[in-house]
This record gives C-alpha cells, sequence and structure tokens, in this order.
C-alpha cells in the first residue's frame, strides 16, 4: 500500500551534517539545517468554501447585504466598504474570464519545480465581481505567453483526489473543452483530454544538416571543455548530475552532468534521465554559447523535453553559459 | 510642528550573494561601525534603533533583531523592528524619523540587515528556489500560497495589467535598455553584488524568461548585506555636521500607502500601482514639489523588476502613464538626461539584501546628493504581494 503524502516530502530533508568552505585560507562552517513547524491549521471562515470544493464541486462566494458585491473567495464576513454590514454566503458560476494577462513560471520555487510551467491569474467568475486567484494551465501542452489572457474565458476544473484545499482545483480555457465539458458542474480533471508528451519526429538530414550537425558538435564540445574549466561555471552544475541524451535532425549524442562537470560525447545511451530534442543543433549551441536561452527554446517549441521537471536541468545549462560568459567578460574588464 | 530631521552618517557592507564568513550579526555590527565612523558619533551618542529585517525565515529566527541590541551596543536603548515586505528600510527610515520628527529621540540609527541566501534547496543543489520559496511563504495562506505565489508572479500580476491598458509600453527593447543601463552604472559602487556584471540591451533580451514577462536581466537579484544611516534632529545634525565636516542631508518628505490585495469591482486599481502614486503624492506635498521630473535631481528606486521601475516611475509623476519607454526613448534617464535614476545600479546590480535595500538607496542617494552637488533627491520602496506598499522620502541638501 502506497504511504500517505507527507506535508514535507522526504527529498526535501537533507542530512544532518555540515561541510567546510575555505576562503582565504580561512575555514568557514556551512551546517545543513531546517526551520520547521508543523500545525493543525484552524480553516474558520473559510470552512465551507472549501468543504464545498472539496465534497460538492462548488464555488462559493459571499454576497454583502448591503452594497451587494459579490466576493470570490469569501473573504470576509463583513462588508468593509459598508462598514462592516454581514455578508451572505451564495454559490458562483464555474466559468468566467480572466481580468488581466496572467504570469506564467517557469522558473519555480522548490516547491513548485514539479508543477511548472504554469500560469496563475485573477478569474472574475460569472456571478462574482471580485476575482479568484487561480492556477492555469492548458491541455495542450507547456502553457505559452499569449495563449491565455485578459478576458480569455476559462472553467474550473477539480482535482480527482480532493483534500480541501485551494489546490482542489484549477483552471483551464473553455477554447480546449467541449460545450458538454463547459455546461458540466463540478468538471474533474480526469475527464479533460490532457496532450501527452509525443517526442517529436525530424525529416531525413541532408548532406548540409550533416555538416552543421558535426560543426556545431565540435563547438559544444569545446565550450563544455570550457565551462568544466570554468570555477565560476562549474558552481551552476554543482551536486548535479544528469545523463541527457540530445536527438537532432542529423544525430544524436549525450551530455553528461556530473558536479561541476560538464562533457559532450557522440553516443547513445540507454538508460538517459531525460531526451532532448531539437531538429537543429545550433539551437542547443547558441544556448550555451549564451546566445538566447536554451528555457526559451523550450518555451517556443524548438527543443523538446521528455519531462517538464527538467526545467530544472535547462536553467542548469542556461546558468553554466551565462556564468562562462560571465567570467570571460570579468576577466577582460579587471 | 514636527521637527526637521536630516542625514548625518551613512554606509553599507559589500552586498554579496552570499557571505559565508559572517553571520547576520557581524553585517549588523560591520554596518553600524562603519556609520557611525562616516558621522564622527559614538554610539553612545544614538538615542534609538529601528531595525529593518524583513523575514525570519532567512535569519532562521523568530525575534531577529533581539540579538543586535547587544552587538551594536544600544543596551537599555529603545528598539524597535520593522518588517513590510520590500518596503522594510524604506518604512523602518519612516518610522525612525517620525521618533525624531516628534521629539521623542534626538539621535536615531536605521539599521538594515538581511542573510537571505543561507536557504537552500537540497533536491536542485542551489539556493534561488528556496529563497523564493520563502519569500512565497509571504502570499496569502488560505488561497494563494499553494497555488504557487511568489514575489515575481505576484508582480507580474500588476505588470501584465498595466500592459493590458498600454499596450504599447514596456517594450522589450526598453525594458532591456534600462537594464543595461543600470549595469554601466553599478560599475562605480564598489559594494555592489554585480559590479563588473555589465550587460548589453541583446543580452538581456536574450535572457531566460524567469516569469513570463520578467527575463532574469530584467529582475533583482537577492543578497546578502547591511545598510545603515544615522539620523538627527536639526540642532543635533548641524553640530555633527560641522565635526564631520559633511552636509546634513534633510529628509524633507515622507509618504507611505498600502493597497490591498483584493482584485476586481470597486478593490485594488488594477493597472496601476496606487500605493506608489499617492506615497509619492504625500511625500511631494510636504517637501513642497509641484513638478518632480523639474525639481529633482536623482532617484534611488527599488528596482524589483525593470518593468516596476517604469511604472513606479510613471506613477511618482516623472512620465506620464503609458509612456514610461520616455525614460530610455527621451532619453531621460540616460547619459545627459534630466534625472539619475539609480546610479548605484540599484537591487537589480547591487543586490536586494531585502531590509537593508532601501537603506542602501538612501545611503547612495545621500552620497549622490554630497558629491555631484544635486539639491534633491527621492528615494523609493516597495514591497508585498501586487506591490502592495509604496515608500518614498525626500532627501535635500539647501
Amino acid at each position: 500500500m502506497k504511504s500517505p503524502e507527507k506535508v514535507i516530502p522526504f527529498e526535501f530533508i537533507p542530512d544532518k551534517e555540515g561541510r567546510i568552505i575555505t576562503i582565504n585560507s580561512e575555514n568557514y562552517l556551512l551546517m545543513n539545517d531546517a526551520f520547521y513547524t508543523f500545525y493543525e491549521r484552524s480553516i474558520g471562515e473559510f470552512s465551507p468554501f472549501f468543504l464545498a470544493i472539496k465534497n460538492e464541486k462548488r464555488v462559493l462566494g459571499c454576497k454583502c447585504t448591503k452594497c451587494g458585491i459579490i466576493r470570490v473567495p469569501p473573504f470576509v464576513t463583513h462588508c468593509p466598504f459598508c462598514d462592516f454590514a454581514p455578508t451572505e454566503l451564495i454559490e458562483v458560476e464555474q466559468v468566467g474570464k480572466m481580468l488581466s494577462t496572467p504570469p506564467i513560471t517557469y522558473f519555480a520555487s522548490a516547491l513548485f519545480l514539479d508543477k511548472a510551467p504554469f500560469g496563475r491569474g485573477r478569474v472574475i467568475l460569472n456571478g462574482a465581481n471580485t476575482a479568484l486567484s487561480a492556477m492555469l494551465y492548458t491541455t495542450t501542452g507547456i502553457l505559452v505567453p499569449g495563449l491565455i489572457q485578459k478576458g480569455t474565458e476559462v472553467k474550473v476544473i477539480f482535482r480527482d483526489r480532493r483534500i480541501g484545499e485551494i489546490t482542489d482545483i484549477f483552471c483551464v480555457p473553455t477554447a480546449e473543452l467541449t460545450p458538454e465539458q463547459i455546461a458540466k458542474k463540478g468538471l474533474q480533471e480526469s475527464e479533460l483530454n490532457w496532450a501527452a508528451p509525443k517526442e517529436p519526429e525530424f525529416p531525413k538530414a541532408t548532406a548540409d544538416d550533416i555538416a552543421i550537425y558535426k560543426q556545431s558538435l565540435k563547438e559544444m564540445q569545446a565550450l563544455a571543455g570550457e565551462m568544466s574549466k570554468s570555477k565560476r561555471a562549474r558552481k551552476a552544475i554543482e551536486g548535479w548530475k544528469r545523463d541527457i541524451a540530445v536527438k537532432t535532425k542529423a544525430g544524436e549524442f549525450a551530455m553528461f552532468i556530473d558536479d561541476g562537470d560538464f562533457r559532450i560525447e557522440e553516443k547513445k545511451i540507454a538508460s538517459p534521465d531525460f531526451v532532448m530534442a531539437c531538429e537543429d543543433p545550433r539551437t542547443l549551441l547558441d544556448g550555451l554559447k549564451y546566445n538566447g536561452a536554451i528555457t526559451d527554446s523550450v518555451i517556443l517549441k524548438k527543443l523538446w523535453i521528455s519531462k517538464n521537471i527538467e526545467f530544472n536541468t535547462v536553467f542548469k545549462l542556461d546558468r553554466l553559459a551565462r556564468f562562462l560568459a560571465r567570467e570571460k567578460k570579468e576577466q577582460a574588464t579587471r | 510642528m514636527a521637527r526637521k530631521v536630516g542625514i548625518v552618517g551613512a554606509a553599507v557592507t559589500p552586498f554579496r550573494g552570499k557571505w559565508y564568513e559572517k553571520t547576520y550579526y557581524e553585517l549588523a555590527q560591520m554596518a553600524t561601525r562603519e556609520a557611525l565612523k562616516d558621522a564622527a558619533i559614538s554610539v553612545k551618542d544614538v538615542d534609538a534603533v529601528v531595525y529593518g529585517i524583513y523575514n525570519d525565515i532567512f535569519e532562521r529566527t523568530c525575534i531577529p533583531e533581539h540579538p543586535l541590541q547587544g552587538v551594536i551596543g544600544m543596551q537599555n536603548k529603545p528598539g524597535i523592528r520593522v518588517t513590510n515586505g520590500g518596503a522594510t528600510g524604506a518604512y523602518a527610515m519612516s518610522a525612525a524619523h517620525a521618533y525624531v520628527a516628534a521629539e521623542r529621540y534626538n539621535v536615531a540609527l536605521v539599521l538594515g540587515v538581511e542573510k537571505a541566501t543561507d536557504c537552500f534547496d537540497f533536491t536542485s543543489m542551489s539556493a534561488t528556489p528556496e529563497v523564493i520559496k520563502v519569500i512565497g511563504w509571504s502570499g496569502d495562506s488560505f488561497f494563494e500560497q499553494k497555488i504557487g505565489w511568489t514575489a515575481s508572479d505576484s508582480y507580474a500580476e500588476v505588470v501584465l495589467a498595466y500592459m493590458d491598458e498600454y499596450p504599447g509600453d514596456l517594450k522589450p527593447e526598453v525594458t532591456a535598455q534600462v537594464s543595461a543601463r543600470l549595469s554601466q552604472q553599478v560599475k562605480t559602487n564598489p559594494y555592489a553584488q554585480r559590479q563588473f556584471d555589465q550587460v548589453t540591451p541583446e543580452e538581456v533580451m536574450h535572457s531566460r524568461y524567469i516569469v513570463y514577462p520578467f527575463k532574469e536581466l530584467e529582475i533583482c537579484v537577492y543578497g546578502e548585506g547591511a545598510a545603515a544611516v544615522i539620523i538627527a534632529e536639526e540642532e543635533t545634525a548641524k553640530a555633527i555636521s560641522r565635526n564631520n565636516g559633511k552636509p546634513v542631508v534633510w529628509i524633507t518628505g515622507v509618504g507611505e500607502a498600502n493597497e490591498i490585495s483584493f482584485a476586481g469591482k470597486n478593490q485594488n486599481h488594477w493597472g496601476r500601482i496606487m500605493s506608489h502614486h499617492v506615497a509619492a503624492q504625500k511625500a511631494y506635498q510636504m517637501a513642497g514639489i509641484k513638478d518632480p521630473l523639474e525639481e529633482i535631481d536623482v532617484v534611488e528606486l527599488h528596482d524589483a523588476f525593470i518593468h516596476q521601475l517604469e511604472i513606479s516611475m510613471a506613477e511618482m509623476g516623472f512620465v506620464p502613464l503609458g509612456r514610461a519607454d520616455t525614460l530610455v526613448e527621451e532619453g531621460i534617464m540616460m547619459p545627459g538626461g534630466k534625472l539619475s535614476v539609480n546610479p548605484s545600479g540599484g537591487l537589480l546590480y547591487c543586490g536586494h539584501a531585502v531590509g537593508a535595500s532601501n537603506i542602501m538607496s538612501a545611503w547612495s542617494c545621500r552620497n549622490e546628493i554630497i558629491n555631484k552637488g544635486y539639491r534633491r533627491g527621492l528615494v523609493h520602496g516597495t514591497g508585498s504581494t501586487l506591490a502592495q506598499y509604496g515608500v518614498v522620502l525626500i532627501l535635500e541638501h539647501e
């Protein structure tokens, strides 16, 4: 039987130990530590809102008995605009419009690395006057700028497993749903047609493509060599280990990240940590040269990664490129 | 009638990505020692201290200021801590100003410190995701934290709402130029975290998205450091000035405002940063400023994000709303322009050691006024979700 999910995932917890760092021949201590508190938290006046989501798949707001404003979520039991006239709970619709264009998080906090990229924005649900802050997804793959904008109609989707938290719901554009799905109250995530990650297929390589591939690989290998020698660049991949298979139109190679070392070899690896695929190897070369971000290539669909969580590694590659460029620049400046 | 209050000493420690060699105790003492040296007074001459420390979790303790009272030699003297998100340092200076203006104390120390990057994420083996996580604990805890609220995405909400209103403003090539300009200015700030990190507009545009629409080189960098200013009432300030030979830089205007964090009908004025507008208007009124662009020479603005820098400049009346790009396009903040904006390099290049940041800005603004012969400067602080908090101080040299 699967053990229940813990409030702090086990992988976040470091070993109880420290290390020494030497700066100008002096030793300084760094200690692994944590600052944690557990709660049995009162949800108080918000309980009806969360229970309605969890048990009935309904969204509640509160209506001021004096001015009539309907706030979602029901933030206040008494209206601060009306000298604290009481409010009453009422149900609102599960379709609404974006109040403004939402931001998209690509580089997430430690808790959300596995959920990025995601949008978070404000939705005015039909029947409400104030906006609900909601996580936004697309069923079509990676959320890119432009897909959800001010005024885009979205629908509240309920998680299959709900625990009575705001994460029990999220929104997707109604343009990705059928009329029946839009009309259905309490639509669940498993009822949506989520696009499965599919490795892109490339056309056959021409002689030119092969020449470009050979040249790009050579340049990337040279850069990797410089990165492994750069003290600053090494810091970008300190403590990190990944074997990455890179597929391009004209050939496949492997990138190995190993605690500061970065190698590129022309070989196929049987069980990589993840796969990168880009038709033109220069997409990746530009990134490593610090001439355009690899992250952006993923966002713009010029480079495909087999696991979204490996955005994490993509960021490290971008940082590797930036740190090397910065070190070279600083050497030139000083 | 409130008393006249001026800055008589100021100092910062170097801002760094991480201070392995110092705890926040020592950083706080370093800034205090140097500020006292600058004012040429003893700690015995200081009547009270106001601490600016933003986040308990960064310092890994819940009353982070209490050990500092002894560390900086303020036994049996009053000390209060101010914590107001990103605007902590600016609010700390505002509080100290009020105490001194109200005749409660004659000389007060404002001490900001933050040690942010001890936080470390052992899954990605890097500090930044954990730092973002800690700041993420500042979001609304019932409705927003668990769906990924961060400082960046909440400021991005405001910026995108502004861009919905004014689609032609905040053009990527302009935000890139602003960042590149700040990176040039930081060259003369030896305390900066990125003193030698000069970037071109192209590099800014090529840097990766962190949170759309912000790119990596358009976001301030978190860091560690401390900053201190010493303020005094008029007569004491003049006496200190006669002794140390440095002119008093008077605080002639102070304004603050906090918006609400709800959006929609009759709520937060979506697409605006009203707090910065209101705070500036209050400060201008107090200082008697009618036309900020004509009457102010130097601005040290809390540039959490380049886009927000531009909007804040518009909200404070330097450029029209919807035409913030004129800061660059009409050369206002470019070499030879009317205004010097963030000569310190700003929080983007000097670094953002949260509680210390706005105090660093005041330190820089005072230096600029004294060294360049400017008449007036403006120090700005922003913080909390959706740029909810705004603080503006006007510094002046008679």
